[in-house]
């Protein structure tokens, strides 16, 4: 397998270099095309390393993949979403390895089509990972995405919505904990494009840093040109609330546990979002998380 | 039937008018050894400075490009005259000042401001400062205000300017900071001792009169413990073809408990290439305010640093960016966190109309030192219509997880459900339109001062003429 030096997680539009945050240049593999099929119903896929998975649905249709990465090794792979017309497509993507992985989804987005993006990070000594969609005429975005980091933890995520299309929308909500020394950059970018007249885009991110000496870096940028567009991004970073502390505290629950529920809730909350039970309790049970903790 | 108003180009009267420049005044446009040896021989430099000059070249010639920010690649630094020599002595009347000059300051209200509301000013002509003066009772209070180069002269002050000059903004930050080393020429020196108050404002005044020149001017600014300043600096410049250049250098010391305020009104040509690097550093208590308006040039690079460095210090930025044609503004600021229970606030406006470019900029950085830190971001951007472009590029980078840190920005365009309500009162469209346009700057103007917020708003004024198409 072909290696290939090159730059990922370029920011569209560059910042001050000593942030460390305009892109990173990595080793990737050339890929192997391997393509989904879940025509109205729902995929499953242990990931293969150096795979170019190939999602295409059709006009109307709906489809629902979930990609699980618990390699013990490095991995790379890429997926590429093409989302006709009317379409409704729902990508799952779940990073469970203690290895490096870089990974890539690029999503095409036809008039009307519906993409839903959930994303969950639990750990990984070092997560490159890229997310570009193209939206067009009145399609819609969202992705969910959390992430639980400990340790030497490191994830380097950037994903970037062009919105081309009239009327078209997007929502970024990503939610994640830190702690030890964990590292995490989050580029988060949403790009009105000139003729997405109508269009609107959220993006929100809330960062729970739990104690050591975490790092945590956030970059959501709205780019515009075009007049009649709505745009908002959002960040929240810091300790937990001593209110919400106090309360629970007051309620008999130690400080500890107290931590560790606010955590939870929020790799919990994408956990919901997934929608098969199948893979909610191979979650849960990788985190160790039994019924009582429900 | 409703008339439409065409575009039409922005009145710029009160700032595009000039003088004949003498050309056997300027050096040699470039950057070289020699050059900048004249300029130290024009100015008498002590052997630190010169020997500062000539290094600050070297580390100019190595560093590259910025590799981020707008296109300046219309900036041909080795066609910009970096120095023109000074026409008159300066003066502490404005009787004195040469009749074209201070017809300049007079045009644009200087004087007059002087003897309204300030208590001290400075006005620079080109390279070097024309005029200088400051209340009696200010002077005896001990505040220092007087040009950088006198200051550098004088044995009360000499160490102190030598111990301060360049070292919040060492020419090695980046290639204009080192370009300023080299070639910097006027600007202010002000000192204020422990625990003075002034009460009225001192103000600084940077005019570009000559063509295909820079403007480098250096202000230096210490605040002792407990001491209070409100500072304004305004800059403009008359329109030629040839691109212009400032690359000023603003360095500030806010001491313990002390508080700084730093007002801007930046209404260069739009020929103009702002490349403008300012910074402060705030001990324990110590509070920095910045107001910012940037109207003018054609490309912008600004983005004021705070370097929170004592427990408790503050800062706040508060500043509107309005884009025009042919303009590329990038402004925002930085806030560092560099010691326990520091808090910022940053408020920003950007506006933009008939195919100019604003970008919102910022960086928050919380060092791990600094726990019990809070910072607050809030930017909003107006389009004003579908040619322009606005961009917001926010950053933050925190390592401790004893901080509060948040942000929110906005952007979206004035509301047809507006201007009807404003046009069904009787406003014509284009009135209506800039009323909410000041509205919209209103948290800006309301934190200058009377006469400056005036003319911020009759700036958004001359912007908005024939803005409806």
């Amino acid at each position: 397998m072909q290696m290939e030096k090159t730059m990922l997680n370029i920011l569209p539009v560059p910042t001050f270099s000593w942030l460390g945050v305009n892109g990173s240049e990595h080793t990737v593999k050339q890929y192997e095309t391997a393509y989904i099929s879940a025509d109205d119903g729902i995929a499953r896929l242990d990931v293969q390393e150096g795979s170019s998975y190939k999602l295409s649905v059709a006009e109307n249709q709906r489809s629902t993949v979930i990609l699980y990465n618990n390699s013990d090794s490095s991995t790379s792979f890429e997926v590429n979403v093409s989302a006709a017309d009317g379409s409704d497509v729902k990508l799952v993507e779940v990073f469970d390895s203690k290895a490096e992985t870089v990974t890539k989804v690029r999503a095409e987005l036809g008039t009307r089509a519906r993409f839903s993006l959930v994303q969950l990070y639990l750990g990984g000594s070092g997560t490159v990972s890229e997310i570009a969609v193209e939206q067009g005429a009145r399609s819609e975005f969202t992705a969910d995405i959390a992430y639980e980091l400990r340790g030497k933890d490191r994830l380097d995520l950037n994903l970037l919505t062009e919105q081309s299309g009239r009327k078209s929308t997007s929502r970024i909500d990503v939610r994640g904990v830190l702690s030890g020394e964990a590292f995490k950059i989050f580029k988060g970018t949403i790009d009105f494009k000139s003729g997405a007249s109508g269009a609107k885009g959220e993006e929100r991110e809330d960062v729970l840093m739990l104690g050591g000496s975490a790092v945590n870096k956030t970059v959501p940028l709205i780019l515009c040109a075009e007049e009649d567009v709505e745009g908002s991004h959002g960040a929240s970073i810091g300790r937990v609330d001593e209110k919400q502390v106090f309360y629970m505290r007051s309620r008999g629950i130690p400080e500890d546990k107290i931590l560790a529920l606010l955590a939870q809730s929020r790799t919990d909350r994408v956990i919901r979002l997934i929608g098969d039970s199948v893979t909610e309790q191979r979650i849960k049970a990788s985190l160790g998380r039994g019924e009582e903790d429900e | 039937m409703k008339e439409k108003t065409q575009i039409g180009d922005i009145d710029r009267s009160l700032y595009d008018f000039r003088y004949e420049e003498n050309e056997g005044d300027f050096l040699d446009s470039g950057i070289t050894p020699e050059i900048i040896s004249e300029i130290s021989d024009e100015k008498n430099d002590p052997d630190w400075m010169r020997e500062f000059r000539q290094k600050s070249l070297s580390i100019y010639n190595r560093t590259p490009m910025v590799s981020w920010g707008p296109d300046i690649s219309g900036l041909d630094v080795d066609r910009i005259v970096t120095y023109i020599r000074q026409k008159s002595r300066m003066n502490t009347d404005w009787e004195s000042v040469p009749e074209d000059i201070r017809q300049t300051f007079e045009k644009l209200g200087i004087p007059q401001a002087e003897r309204e509301s300030l208590a001290g000013v400075g006005a620079q002509y080109d390279s070097e400062l024309v005029y200088h003066n400051v209340r009696r009772e200010v002077a005896e209070s001990g505040v220092v205000y007087t040009d950088l180069e006198s200051a550098m002269h004088d044995p009360k002050y000499a160490e102190l300017i030598r111990s301060h000059f360049m070292k919040l903004v060492p020419p090695t930050d980046h290639k204009f900071a080192a370009l300023h080393g080299a070639v910097w020429s006027g600007g202010s020196f002000v000192y204020v001792p422990k625990n003075v108050h002034l009460d009225i404002p001192l103000q600084s005044y940077f005019r570009l009169n000559a063509k295909g020149a820079g403007q480098f001017e250096h202000t230096l600014i210490i605040l002792e413990e407990g001491s209070y300043l409100h500072f304004i600096e305004g800059c403009s410049a008359p329109k030629y073809y040839e691109a212009g250049l400032h690359a000023g250098c603003v360095e500030l010391y806010v001491g313990k408990g002390a508080t700084l305020r730093y007002s801007t009104i930046e209404n260069w040509s739009k020929n103009m290439y702002n490349l403008n690097t300012k910074r402060a550093l705030v001990q324990e208590n110590g509070r920095i305010e910045w107001v910012s308006g940037s109207f003018g040039s054609h490309v912008s690079y600004l983005y004021p640093m705070s370097i929170l460095n004592g427990h408790g210090a503050s800062a706040e930025f508060t500043g509107i960016t309005f884009a025009g044609e042919g303009q590329n503004l990038d402004t925002g600021a930085k806030m560092i966190h560099n010691a326990p229970e520091t808090s910022s606030y940053m408020n920003t406006k950007s506006i933009s109309k008939s195919g100019g470019i604003s970008t919102f900029r910022s960086a928050v950085v919380v060092n791990e030192n600094a726990a019990g830190s809070k910072s607050s971001v809030n930017c909003e951007s107006l389009m004003l219509d579908g040619i322009s472009r606005s961009d917001t590029v926010p950053a933050m980078d925190i390592k401790t997880d004893k901080c509060d840190v948040g942000h929110e920005a906005r952007i979206g365009r004035i509301s047809d459900e507006a201007i009807f309500y404003l046009t069904s009162r009787g406003l014509s469209e284009e009135d209506a339109r800039a009323m909410i346009v000041r509205g919209f700057a209103d948290n800006v103007s309301k934190e200058l001062p009377l006469e400056y917020a005036m003319e911020m708003n009759n700036l958004i004024g001359l912007e908005m003429h024939g803005s409806i198409g």
